[in-house]
């Protein structure tokens, strides 16, 4: 396997899922993010890369406002999901978190079984009528994160108990469970072997039949091997952004190419 | 090849090793000497406490017949209970120090030397009042014949159970060798015999003069309102107020000011609450002195920075990404903490919260300023009529009374008091273990 190989990239649809212009985030004294402008499409997987602290994480947790929960965080400029700024002081942060789904770095379940795992969203959301429905919604969700022949048979047994790969796809399947429409990834795959990654990365771009998809992550291999469009950051700067093709082979930017050639970071 | 450059053995250690593996071994018996030192004085303690207290569960009784005359205690003739009642206690003292030495008599058991007074001494001045209110009662019982049973008085209780010697008897002008050698011949006789003392359990405080009276009904009563009262007011405002601490309060200025006020109340003398309370709940608020309610109030106030500490750092140890997890599926704040925070954290809550309740349990000095520590014969009522409003005591203060009283025998049922103390802190102990595993198994 070509580990650089570049998936097929037809972006199938050019409709712009989330804008962003002008985002500056600081967190008290230090100026994380500066001045980012990013368009991310729909039915696209976007991979976001860059050296440690470049800023690429922070952006991602503005997209759903988990950054709200960091007292220190302050957040400006404009974000804006099918046009509505999510900054907006008449949007609630729980709404949008229900439309912008958030897998994080370690495998994070819940200590509940695996059904509670997966039925949580639905139910805090109130998006299932009946019992039937709440059991249709885990079986699609756990079918969707490719991991529902794997626990059909234990679904009352503990999520915290499945190995690690089986919990990053258990996130994932409860991340879909609340129909988002768009999938954020914090570098989902850095706790897990070759072999989980593999899966994962395969459900990733199943995933984006269905999801907006933006995902953080320290492998370029990886960036190249999912992605549609590519965005680096460096030092807080969005330095280029575009097809990922373009980037791995003709990036416009010096430190672009001293990045994916393994110079800096 | 030089010796100096030869490659050292592994099986020498060096003298750098040598002194390190010396220091850590100093280290550990360091260790060992301080735990041994603490559980020597673990051991000493608890050698003092029961070899003085376990005797305070036995608990010598006699049993006689005894006739009552109504010639003593019905003069008039008429069965009248309010003429009965100008019969005081010491008719009946009289009736049945008269019946004792009669029934000695009858049985031929020589009291040679031993005086009325010293018969006297025998029967605990509580049996009179039991006898005269057990007639009062039932004015039918005057005329016959019935066996009276009740406490020996300290002293010859003492004599069975080892604590007055013929050695100590000699010196103390209260009771005399030719006493104990009668109190020999009764408890051969059957007439006089020790057995556990339930009594203990049961009966309220007593009077300077009737240590064998004095058990720790009122008492145990008493903490037992108090803890529940106690449970009931700490673990919802403890865990509300950590709760808003931990998860919602802004950090700023006047949260770090509350957090070091709480740290500052932790730490603040117990009786300074008891002043608090005396001042508020009893002066400002006029609940009634010596209540349990009062009291719970005073021990709330005192175990509630405790609480929201083990509280707080139970809520902080809770794995931030199980926060983000849930905050990820679009959970509000509250059902985050309710949902997931706080079934994580409750092990760690529950345990801090017992465990502040114990050391509500053993706490005196509050006690002491609202008057707990006063003489309570009664009982209080039950919990639904009123009975957390009635006087009461509670098991440390009870300790701390009767170990400043004269009488050796109360000295004996203090140490008894604080066996059964620490028999209510061991439960709760065994109780938060218990919850701690119930909770942890789950997952």
């Amino acid at each position: 396997m070509n580990d650089m190989r570049l998936t097929e990239r037809a972006v199938n649809a050019e409709h712009t899922k989330i804008a962003a212009r002008g985002v500056q985030v600081h967190y008290g004294q230090t100026h994380a993010l500066k001045d980012v402008d990013v368009d991310i499409l729909d039915h696209t997987v976007t991979a976001f890369i860059g050296p440690s602290g470049c800023g690429k994480s922070t952006f991602l947790r503005c997209l759903n406002r988990m950054n709200d929960t960091i007292s220190v965080c302050k957040v400006t400029g404009d974000i804006r999901l099918d046009g509505e700024d999510i900054y907006d002081r008449r949007i609630d942060p729980v709404q949008l978190r229900a439309k912008v789904g958030m897998v994080f770095q370690k495998p994070n379940p819940f200590p509940k079984s695996i059904y509670d795992n997966v039925a949580y969203g639905p139910r805090i959301h109130g998006l299932a009528r009946s019992k039937a429905d709440l059991d249709g919604i885990v079986e699609s969700s756990l079918r969707r994160a490719a991991l529902w022949n794997e626990v059909k048979d234990r679904l009352a047994a503990p999520g915290t108990g499945l190995s690690g790969g089986q919990q990053q796809r258990l996130c994932i399947a409860r991340a879909v469970a609340t129909s988002p429409e768009v999938l954020l990834m914090d570098e989902p795959c850095s706790a897990l072997d070759p072999i989980a990654t593999a899966q994962v990365e395969e459900l990733i771009d199943e995933l984006r039949a269905n999801f907006s998809v933006v995902i953080v992550t320290h492998s370029m291999q990886q960036a190249a091997r999912v992605s549609q469009r590519t965005a680096f950051f460096h030092l807080g700067h969005l330095v280029e952004y575009g097809d990922t093709t373009q980037i791995f082979t003709k990036p416009k930017d010096p430190r672009t190419e001293s990045y994916i050639t393994g110079r800096i970071g | 090849m030089t010796d100096a450059a030869a490659p050292k053995s592994l099986l020498v250690q060096d003298t750098r090793t040598r002194r390190r593996n010396t220091a850590e071994a100093r280290f550990q018996a360091y260790g060992i000497v301080a735990i041994s030192i603490s559980l020597g004085m673990l051991a000493i303690m608890l050698w003092t406490i029961f070899s003085d207290g376990v005797s305070a569960f036995r608990q010598t009784t006699f049993s006689f017949p005894v006739t009552l005359e109504a010639e003593r205690l019905d003069p008039n003739g008429n069965r009248n209970r309010d003429e009965m009642a100008k019969v005081t206690t010491i008719g009946y003292t009289n009736l049945l120090n008269a019946s004792l030495k009669a029934h000695l008599e009858v049985r031929g058991i020589s009291f040679e030397g031993v005086d009325d007074k010293g018969i006297a001494a025998f029967i605990s001045r509580d049996t009179p009042a039991r006898v005269r209110d057990m007639v009062l009662a039932n004015p039918a019982m005057i005329g016959q014949t019935v066996t009276v049973s009740g406490f020996t008085t300290g002293r010859i209780d003492g004599y069975f159970k080892g604590r007055v010697t013929r050695e100590t008897a000699a010196v103390d002008t209260n009771i005399s060798a030719a006493q104990l050698d009668l109190a020999d011949r009764l408890a051969e006789a059957g007439i006089m015999r020790t057995g556990f003392n339930w009594q203990f359990f049961t009966n309220p405080d007593a009077s300077d003069q009737r240590p064998e009276a004095a058990g720790l009904g009122v008492a145990i009563i008493g903490s037992a309102y108090m803890m529940i009262l106690v449970a009931i007011f700490v673990l919802p405002i403890g865990v509300a107020a950590s709760i808003y601490l931990e998860e919602f309060a802004p950090k700023n200025r006047w949260t770090d000011l509350i957090e070091v006020n709480i740290s500052n109340l932790a730490a603040v003398p117990s009786i300074v609450f008891g002043i608090l309370g005396l001042a508020v709940f009893i002066n400002f608020a006029a609940f009634p002195q010596s209540s349990p309610l009062v009291g719970a109030l005073v021990l709330t106030l005192m175990t509630l920075p405790t609480i929201i500490i083990a509280t707080r750092a139970a809520i902080r140890a809770v794995p931030p990404s199980i926060r983000d997890a849930a905050l990820g599926v679009g959970a509000s704040k509250m059902q985050m903490v309710f949902h997931h925070v706080l079934p994580l954290a409750a092990p760690g809550i529950l345990t801090g919260t017992i465990l502040g309740l114990a050391s509500a349990l053993g706490e005196t000095a509050p006690l002491l300023l609202i008057g707990m520590v006063a003489f309570v014969a009664n009982y209080p009522a039950g919990p639904f009529e009123g009975g957390f409003l009635d006087p009461a005591s509670a098991l440390p203060v009870q300790v701390y009374s009767w170990a400043s009283r004269a009488d050796p025998a109360f000295i004996e049922r203090s140490s008894g008091a604080i066996i059964v103390l620490l028999a209510f802190l061991l439960v709760m102990n065994i109780l938060a273990i218990v919850l701690r595993r119930r909770f942890e198994r789950r997952w």
